[in-house]
């Protein structure tokens, strides 16, 4: 049926004289549509954890000789290995057009005398921002930019 | 009489004086086509069991007492439609919070958060009547009219999942408010308010879950409210260190 949450969570500073129930969410909470959209932003973050750690081993690999920075390369060009950076891409791809859709409403009215510019301008401020450096990072790995 | 459409209630229950945990009872009722969950419960009320609990009073979406979990989703009871909801309806009380009674849910905790972001108008001197009064553009107004909307229904507290798991979060209702005052022309307390935001508590404990605006009735917003109080309560601090604050702080 419920769920116990933390059982201060909105608990009054001085408990008053009534006893009450524990605070709860329904069992199936995570079921909402809008709720399982941000469980899945969350859940993101076990992949930046994992990329995280590859590339822990990256910088253990080159500073173990050219034997382990071969083997990394080999493991890199595995099906396995692909198909986990497929995922970060989604990952990535998802956070940012959540990002990017939540950015602006979070800009105040007024930043000191200043107005941040409307919000469709912000968004594709933001959208053109993330093709530039997806552009420049493709043109460096392509070797058409130093 | 045959062609009456009936529907199950299934009501979440607690009576602080007999049970251990809150169970659930069923009622099978007549149900009208243009009735609202809250018309339901009220001929629950009214015609099959005195004994159950909830809060309303406007009927129109205004007071903000009649907020509740409609099969799992927080929603004004006045403003739900029952023709939205199959032949089995689920009525709890809102999530998050301690029960009182049935679906009465205790608001002590909140009215704790809300008195602590000063939700009125600070001025360092009070305006004589004789200056008249403080006036605003509309472009004024407009800057935080949208957070003033707030009714405090608590069905942003019901979904955050913070709440749920932080209980010094100030939460989405009480910062929007607050962020409402920092914004309003008239107010000279927006660097107290912003020490609130920083305490214990801290807007910063916000994930923009964004799941307080989802549900709000009014379209209040509170996490952009709670994400604009972010950044001005840093930028609050930062000229903190270069401007001295009333009182030679
Ligand atoms: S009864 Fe007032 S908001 Fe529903």
């Amino acid at each position: 049926m419920s769920r116990p949450v933390n059982p201060r969570a909105m608990a009054p500073a001085r408990a008053g004289r009534t006893r009450t129930a524990a605070p709860s969410v329904p069992d199936r909470f995570w079921s909402a549509p809008r709720m399982r959209r941000y469980l899945l932003f969350d859940a993101t973050g076990i992949t930046y954890l994992l990329v995280g750690l590859s590339i822990l081993r990256v910088v253990w690999a080159l500073g173990s000789g050219p034997e382990a920075w071969q083997t990394v390369l080999r493991q890199f060009r595995s099906p396995a290995y692909l198909a986990f950076h497929a995922l970060v891409l989604l990952s990535v791809v998802y956070v940012g057009v959540r990002f990017f859709g939540l950015f602006p409403k979070a800009q105040p009215p007024k930043i000191g005398p200043a107005s941040p510019p409307p919000g469709p301008v912000l968004t594709a401020m933001l959208y053109a921002a993330w093709a530039g450096a997806t552009l420049v990072l493709v043109l460096v790995l392509g070797g058409v930019l130093p | 009489m045959s062609d009456v459409q009936k529907k199950k209630f299934v009501v979440t229950r607690f009576d602080p004086d007999k049970d251990e945990v809150p169970k659930t009872q069923e009622y099978t009722i007549p149900v009208r086509p243009d009735w609202k969950v809250l018309d339901a419960l009220n001929y629950i009320k009214d015609e099959v069991d005195g004994t159950i609990s909830h809060r309303w009073s406007c009927r129109m979406a205004v007071c903000g007492s009649c907020g509740m979990l409609v099969n799992g989703e927080p929603k004004l009871t006045c403003s739900t439609p029952l023709d939205e909801y199959g032949d089995e309806v689920h009525v709890a009380p809102l999530s998050n919070f301690p029960v009182i009674r049935d679906l009465v849910v205790d608001l002590e905790g909140f009215l704790d958060k809300f008195k602590s972001v000063k939700p009125w108008i600070v001025r360092a001197k009070e305006k004589a009547v004789e200056e008249g009064p403080c006036r605003q553009t509309p472009e004024e107004l407009h800057a935080f009219k949208q957070f003033s909307m707030c009714i405090n229904c608590m069905l942003c507290y019901a979904a955050c999942p913070v709440v749920a798991n932080v209980p010094e979060f100030l939460g989405p209702a009480a910062i929007a408010l607050g962020h409402r005052y920092n914004l309003d022309s008239r107010d000279e307390g927006a660097a107290e308010r912003n020490e609130v935001f920083r305490g214990e508590g801290t807007v910063y404990e916000c994930s923009y879950a964004n799941e307080c605006s989802e549900v709000c009735p009014k379209n209040v917003d509170p996490a952009a409210a709670i994400n604009q109080a972010k950044l001005l309560a840093v930028l609050d601090w930062m000229k903190s260190f270069v401007t001295p604050r009333r009182g030679g702080e």
